[in-house]
């Protein structure tokens, strides 16, 4: 499993690099099915069943059809090769070699890669408000109720069942306001692929006409 | 229940797919080229999500990575339905030249 997981890992890296140096926007978006296709198997290693499939259907399946639909629509020839040795290119490798430095440097010291220890990760990370209810005296015995991870709570009722108890119950309120982004999102898109001369097609010879008529009167 | 020695890896990817999409969004002049990036680095964020959730043996970084996908397919909808504005009034696709709101 951890072999198969490390190769999943490493052509997903290597199809993302095709996403961003290809020549071609078509040839980016397919590294980028490739990538989310990867990236969906690595889920399914990862035991998240539910967002697999969701990966699947929505970024493979919904986005990126319709990523190739607009390439396809707008240009589908367009040649679009980072210039080497840009001054753009040179600032952007070196932002993003701090930034990649940074995120190491920080998931290597501030993270205990200790599974039995977990308890002990979440009190470093919640020592605060563990300290203060300590203080208090109130909840001394389960002091981590709200972040309790049971053992194999993930592989307990299934993914999707223990998914969908989350989802409809702790987190129903983002659920619902997630719905309400849709919601905006597909009329926002409505909105801006509209026609834009609403209503009759209008004749500009005929518009000339009349505007003639109105200067001289009708003959 | 990931491996202990797998999930160092699981967050390097991560951190790598994010700042390789950070670095395309830099470099990269095509807008559909931009969104792209914007979306590897939603994914590398998911997969960092997902790896923590199978590490921490929670299963809310699934529930925060599906409101991530949804959010990223919002943004998909909105941005290339902008992308076509753009193009049916005739301008060409770059984001340096469609430098308006700069000045």
């Amino acid at each position: 499993m951890n072999a198969l997981l490390a190769v999943l890992l490493i052509l997903a890296a290597i199809s993302a690099l095709g996403v961003v140096f290809s020549s071609q926007t078509l040839y980016s978006a397919l590294s980028l099915v490739l990538t989310v296709g990867l990236l969906a198997a690595v889920f399914l290693v990862l035991n998240a069943q539910f967002l697999f499939v969701v990966q699947l259907i929505v970024y493979a399946g919904a986005v990126m059809v319709l990523f190739v639909f607009i390439i396809a629509l707008l240009d589908p020839a367009a040649e679009d090769r980072p210039r080497l040795l840009d001054l753009r290119l040179i600032l952007g490798v070196l932002a993003v070699a701090t930034l990649c430095t940074a995120v190491f440097v920080a998931a290597r010291d501030d993270v205990t890669y200790d599974t039995s220890c977990t308890t002990q990760a979440v009190t470093c990370m919640h020592g605060y408000s563990v300290g203060s209810l300590a203080e208090t005296g109130v909840a001394t015995a389960d002091p981590f109720h709200s972040f309790g991870f049971p053992e194999n709570a993930v592989d307990r009722a299934g993914n999707v069942q223990t998914l969908a108890n989350q989802l409809f119950h702790t987190y129903v309120l983002p659920f619902e306001i997630t719905s309400l982004l849709l919601l905006v999102a597909a009329v926002g898109a409505v909105y801006l692929t509209r026609r834009v001369a609403a209503g009759p097609r209008r004749d500009p010879q005929a518009e000339e006409r009349w505007r003639d008529d109105l200067v001289e009167g009708p003959d | 229940m990931l491996s202990q020695s797998m999930f160092p890896w699981i967050l390097l990817t991560a951190a790598f797919l994010f700042t390789l999409g950070a670095l395309g969004v830099l470099i990269r002049r095509n807008p559909l080229v931009v969104f792209m990036c914007i979306e590897l680095m939603l994914n590398a964020v998911n997969l960092a999500l997902v790896g923590y959730s199978s590490y921490l043996n929670s299963e809310e970084g699934q529930v925060f990575a599906f409101m991530v996908i949804v959010v990223a397919a919002a943004e998909v909808v909105v941005g290339l339905g902008l992308l076509t504005r753009v193009f049916s009034i005739g301008r060409e696709l770059d984001v340096d030249d469609l430098d308006e709101m700069k000045q």
